[in-house]
């Protein structure tokens, strides 16, 4: 998916005016970060969970080289086939290239995000297999030609209406708006047919166990269950990070994972799957080929600053409890992942440097930390970031600043370095700015300061300080 | 060196390393206590067993009452004769022409076929003889979505979380209890296990003897969906309703 990072501002100016969008994220706040923060409530041992699933990361991802190794291994020994990506390119045509070999014609998909680094549905529609998406979410974002809006809700953006007009074919406008349980057995009635007469599944991966080779598919639909079932090959992705060592560790990252994501303390499915069918199974995949991609993801890895970003395991707490995300919206974050999380890994997996207004696009309130289950700091690695593109870092080319930019911060930091500087400066800018302000406010600047006065008032400095005033006052009462 | 010894070595050089570095090597505080050994493993598999048969009436409890949170209709059985009249009921209920079931061994002992043929319905069971070929895999699959019902037994359940969990294997299909219409699982009393955390034991004991099974669905109600505006809607991909009978007694 090509990213489109800098339009940023547009896009998040767009959601703002949208009344029926702004209704439709409510949903985010009062359903899933409610659910989460009920569930949590719920469980005791909630933060011996996180700690625990942070043990877990923390060390797979030290370890992540040696881990892969037993992963594949493992795979192989099940009888399945592993496929090492370097990038979405490479994947999305190994993916092409089996379902050629293959003579596949329908193709069912299941949620993956690191699919959608390779637009892989598209990809595969246009070399003209049948490819349908089977999340219901994901299905309807793919009939209205766009791009996931959450994680784990990619419709969530979408009203009734929209959806009906997407599902019936017989809608016409005006009609009475069915409602979601009437297009929720639309959908399944065209999905069925879909899955009888797939011959191949694409999934993404919630955790892989590397001591087994076992993959662990996560779902409420039960769409993750059919793409193991019904087809005859199936081909599961995932981001090199998302690795557990021990099947044990799947009861700690489970619980935290769907509590975080929905709030539900399990998810209706959880699919467990060691390879292809068994040899005594009428039913499952003849086949099963992992596919494993890099795509950017060593550049976090080898960041010591940015690496716990790669402890994530996509729940979307972190979106659904953001003050920005829940008014700007997915599609402004401009790339596969949106939101906290997304304005860390997008701009190291897309480049900085037109992704510079993500990490600048947080209040630092804290609340994507608060919310993640493996206790990720977000708010550290956004100003890691807006450290970087202010001042650059070991690449200079990821400065976005000015010069001019830069100089004035130069000047206001040797201004508040010294006690006598501090208040000269604080006198000669109430001098400058007295003229234009009225008790004390400024209502209108000139550009650039503008962009601040045009939303809120500016206030200047005082006439004088609190110090001068207080030592003034010790010295008529000495007197 | 091919694409995974690539792979690999640039993840190796990542990390800030030039050789991989095996964990157990390490004398840090993280390094010993991510893999059990299987002496533990054991013991910890035999101590969830354990548990499951001592503490079985309050496993069953606490099991009925978070099936039930989870969208499971709860029924309990006194006695075979019971969980008998209780399917023949739903099926009944539910006008089936056409009920599949697994080869779980609660299912003879109630009198399942009976009690389904007797309301007229036709039954067939997941099971296959002789050697699998491409027509036997396209009547299963066109058997599990035509059925009206799905009865299976139960090869664990979860008290935590009020789940069922099958381990797909000859007998048992995996369309069984996720293409028809209505699910209906029968449980019997020492199957239910504390929580998850039993059960992922239970497997890791089985993978390091060697019995892990192939495959493993964790159920937890009907299968639901809640992305048109947040409104959550009970049957999409899987069963739309889903049955826990409870047989008290043996």
């Amino acid at each position: 998916m090509k990213p489109l990072t800098l339009n940023f501002r547009n896009k998040a100016a767009e959601t703002m005016g949208d009344k029926q969008v702004q209704q439709s994220l409510e949903h985010v706040y009062t359903g899933f970060f409610k659910g989460r923060l009920e569930a949590a409530g719920d469980t005791p041992e909630w933060e011996e969970l996180r700690d625990k699933g942070k043990a877990i990361k923390d060390h797979t991802i030290a370890h992540l080289d040696y881990y892969l190794g037993m992963l594949a291994d493992n795979v192989e020994k099940n009888g399945g086939s592993v496929y090492f990506a370097e990038n979405a390119d490479e994947a999305r045509q190994h993916i092409i290239d089996l379902a050629h070999a293959r003579n596949i014609k329908t193709i069912i998909k299941s949620k993956s995000m690191v699919s959608e680094e390779m637009a892989l549905a598209e990809s595969l529609n246009d070399e003209g297999f049948e490819t349908v998406e089977t999340d219901l979410g994901e299905y309807i974002i793919q009939l209205a030609g766009e791009t996931p809006y959450h994680l784990i809700a990619p419709a969530v953006h979408k009203s009734r209406l929209e959806v009906a007009e997407l599902l019936d074919d017989n809608y016409k406008s005006g009609d009475r708006v069915p409602d979601a349980t009437e297009l929720t057995m639309m959908a399944r009635e065209k999905l069925r047919g879909v899955f009888a007469r797939a011959d191949m599944s694409v999934t993404g991966v919630n955790f892989a166990v590397a001591e087994s080779g076992s993959i662990a598919l996560v779902t409420n639909e039960g769409n993750g269950r059919m793409s193991t079932t019904v087809p005859r090959v199936h081909v599961a992705v995932m981001g090199m990070e998302k690795i557990v060592p021990s099947i044990q560790d799947l009861s700690t990252m489970l619980r935290i994972l769907i509590r975080s994501a929905t709030g539900q303390r399990i998810s209706t499915y959880v699919t467990m799957v060691n390879g292809a069918r068994a040899s005594d199974e009428e039913e499952g995949p003849e086949e099963f080929h992992l596919v494993i991609m890099n795509n950017g993801r060593q550049n976090l890895l080898a960041d010591p600053q940015l690496r716990e970003s790669l402890n994530c395991i996509r729940c979307g707490a972190c979106l659904n409890a953001c003050p920005v995300y829940r008014k700007v919206g997915g599609h402004a974050y401009g790339w596969v992942y949106p939101g906290p999380i997304g304005s860390i890994v997008t701009p190291v997996m897309t480049g900085l440097k037109d992704a510079h207004n993500l990490p600048a696009a947080s209040s630092l309130c804290g609340a994507c930390l608060d919310a993640c289950p493996v206790k990720i700091n977000i708010p550290r690695m956004l100003l890691e970031l807006r450290h970087r593109t202010a001042e650059g870092s070991a690449d200079t080319a990821e400065r976005t600043s000015s010069k001019a930019e830069r100089g004035i911060w130069k000047l206001w930091r040797a201004g508040m370095m010294g006690r006598k500087r501090f208040d000269l400066g604080a006198r000669l800018s109430w001098l400058l700015l007295r003229p234009m302000a009225k008790n004390g406010w400024l209502k209108k600047t000139p550009p650039p300061i503008s962009r601040w006065t045009s939303t809120r008032d500016f206030p200047i400095m005082a006439s004088s300080s609190l110090r001068s005033k207080l030592s003034k006052r010790t010295k008529k009462a000495k007197s | 060196m091919t694409d995974r010894e690539k792979f690999i070595s640039n993840v190796t050089a990542s990390l800030g390393r030039s050789t991989v570095l095996v964990p157990s090597d390490e004398s840090g505080t993280d390094s010993t206590a991510i893999f059990e050994d299987a002496a533990t493993a054991k013991s910890h598999a035999d101590r969830a067993m354990s548990y499951a048969s001592e503490r079985s009436t309050e496993l069953i409890d606490r099991m009925a009452n978070m099936a039930a949170v989870n969208g499971w209709k709860v029924h309990r059985a006194g006695n075979p004769e019971d969980a008998a009249d209780l399917i023949a009921d739903i099926s009944e209920q539910k006008g089936a022409k056409s009920v599949l079931r697994s080869t779980h061994e609660v299912l003879t002992e109630i009198g399942v076929d009976s009690a389904v043929t007797n309301t007229g319905a036709t039954l067939g069971v997941t099971e296959h003889s002789g050697s699998i070929d491409a027509n036997k895999i396209e009547q299963a699959k066109s058997d599990a979505f035509t059925a009206d019902i799905g009865i299976t037994g139960v090869d664990y359940a979860i008290a935590e979380t009020g789940t069922v969990v099958l381990h797909p294997r000859s007998g048992l299909s995996r369309l069984v209890s996720l293409a028809p219409p209505t699910h209906i699982a029968v449980l019997r009393p020492n199957e239910v296990l504390d929580s998850l955390t039993e059960l992922f034991a239970m497997e890791r004991n089985d993978y390091l003897s060697g019995d892990l099974a192939g495959s493993m669905n964790l159920i937890s109600g009907p299968s639901k969906t809640a992305d048109i505006e947040g409104t959550t809607v009970t049957g999409i991909h899987g069963p739309l309703e889903v049955h826990l009978i409870i047989l008290e007694n043996r």
